[in-house]
């Protein structure tokens, strides 16, 4: 059974593999970053700081766009190629098609942060700047767990929307996820009856991207977060991937192709 | 199981819109499909075939009726095990190569890894794709990617074969080769229901042609017995299914 899935979920994969735009963004980035980093020249203090700040928000948020993008179009371009109608004519439930679909999303977008980490590492090499790895490790966790989250979000949105208005609503979603965390501790004391009810309830229907984000912890070399935070943090993640794909699935299950 | 219909259309009835803007495509349909028949399904564009021919691969849901493949409703996990579709047009994914392309729809159909890797080769040989298997999709041309679909339709070698446009999109190489392909289906008592425009291909492949028109059907006979009704009613001049075709078709249209 898991092999249907995976046989789908290759197929993004082996294109994101072979598109160049991965690889020009990625390309793109490492110019940017090694600009950053031979700052060094110049014996600015505290520039590894800035370098692991640049560099962590230029790859998150590279990785961000590159998933909301591949997974909101992984619909409309099967309807578009026909390609929909020869895979479903196969013995494959539409619910599979969709698990596949999404899990090769996620390994795709693992797959450019992956190449991202090693732009980074490879700038770090002309900084020499300290990283407590495991702080590093979980910072890359977090963001896998983001990366699913969102791409279940541009999933459900390509199937409400057509294919640009769902990349523009997932990355309107992302950016009100970004300020919501902000908003939500600071706005809620001051805020009445129904401004609380506004952002308890955006609470539950919207992702925080920012929950996921280890960044500062990465620049300012605090100490690793508690294995049960990285849990809960797992736990948040399916809170928001399970309905999202759930809904996504409603949608599909019966509509005529 | 074995005394199923491989085709079994009942009352089929298909609507789009609402309301005022209601428009039946297909309307009261009923027709069977025995096993090992080839049946061609002929109409003029907007007749109702490729609507027919979703609601059959359970694309799209009857609005009243029933259809059922080898017993089993139209799109369950069930039917689907023992057809070979090909749509009427159709782009591979650009980026995959031929063969990779076919494994995924082979292991998708549940054939092992060994027997695809007997088979891609014999398959790709079969539909003049000799020599291609590690070449990407997207240097193929229309009509190199509508060899891969009738390879990816067989690869599972299906009871049942489905095609929406037959020939769409080849060039008359790719034709002769694909009636080669259906003629050894046919031989092997593989059933084959096809829509197309060439009456020519309907006529020198088909044991029976049903013909629809306004979503409704105006004929379901042996090509032999359609020749012999157009020579009837034509003064025994009748020559071709072409004629009895326009013959049908004409008058509707002008009423």
């Amino acid at each position: 059974m898991l092999r249907r899935q995976w046989l789908i979920a290759r197929t993004i994969f082996v294109e994101a593999l072979r598109r160049r735009e991965i690889y020009a963004i990625v390309l793109i980035t490492a110019g940017m970053l090694l600009l950053a980093s031979l700052l060094r020249f110049f014996d600015l203090q505290g520039l590894h700081k800035f370098y692991h700040e640049v560099s962590l928000k230029v790859m998150t948020t590279a990785t961000v766009l590159t998933v909301i993008v591949l997974a909101a179009r992984q619909l409309p371009r099967e309807f578009e190629r026909r390609t929909i109608y020869t895979l479903l004519a196969k013995p494959i439930a539409r619910w599979e098609f969709l698990l596949g679909k999404y899990v090769g999303v996620v390994l795709a977008g693992l797959f450019c942060l992956g190449l991202f980490m090693g732009v980074f590492c490879l700038g770090r090499l002309f900084t020499q700047a300290p990283l407590d790895w495991r702080l590093f490790g979980q910072f890359l966790f977090m963001q896998g767990l983001a990366i699913g989250c969102l791409a279940a979000l541009s999933f459900l949105l390509s199937m409400l929307m057509g294919l640009d208005a769902a990349i523009v609503t997932a990355m309107l979603i992302y950016l009100l996820g970004q300020v919501m965390t902000n908003a939500m501790t600071v706005v809620y004391e001051f805020t009445g009856a129904a401004g609380r009810a506004v952002l308890i309830t955006l609470n539950y229907l919207v992702p925080q991207p920012a929950l996921f984000d280890l960044s500062a912890k990465v620049v300012h070399e605090w100490p690793p977060v508690p294995a049960w935070v990285l849990g809960l943090a797992t736990l948040y993640c399916l809170m928001f991937v399970i309905p999202y794909l759930g809904l996504s699935y409603a949608l599909f299950r019966r509509r005529a192709l | 199981m074995g005394n199923h219909a491989a085709i079994e259309v009942n009352q089929l009835h298909i609507g789009y819109g609402r309301g005022a803007r209601r428009h039946l495509a297909v309307a009261g349909l009923t027709f069977q499909v025995e096993p090992g028949e080839t049946v061609g399904f002929i109409g003029p564009n907007g007749a109702g075939k490729s609507s027919t021919i979703k609601t059959l691969m359970g694309f799209q849901y009857p609005t009243e009726g029933t259809v059922r493949l080898f017993g089993e409703q139209a799109g369950s996990i069930a039917a689907r095990r023992r057809i070979g579709y090909l749509p009427e047009v159709s782009l591979y994914y650009p980026f995959m190569k031929a063969r990779e392309v076919l494994e995924l729809y082979g292991g998708l159909q549940g054939l092992d890894r060994a027997t695809l890797k007997r088979r891609i080769p014999e398959l790709l040989e079969r539909v003049g794709l000799a020599g291609k298997g590690e070449t990407l999709l997207k240097h193929f041309s229309k009509g190199m990617q509508q060899r891969v679909g009738i390879a990816q339709a067989i690869i599972a070698d299906p009871d049942l074969l489905i095609f929406d446009e037959l020939s769409s999109g080849l060039d008359p190489v790719g034709r002769y080769d694909l009636r080669e392909v259906l003629l050894e289906l046919k031989r092997r008592n593989r059933t084959i229901f096809f829509s197309s425009h060439e009456l020519y291909e309907v006529e020198s492949l088909c044991d029976r042609v049903i013909m629809i028109h306004g979503g409704r059907k105006v004929a379901d006979a042996a090509v032999p017995e359609l020749m012999e009704q157009l020579k009837a009613g034509n003064g025994g001049r009748g020559q071709s299914l072409e004629e009895f075709f326009m013959g049908l078709i004409r008058p509707a249209e002008a009423a």
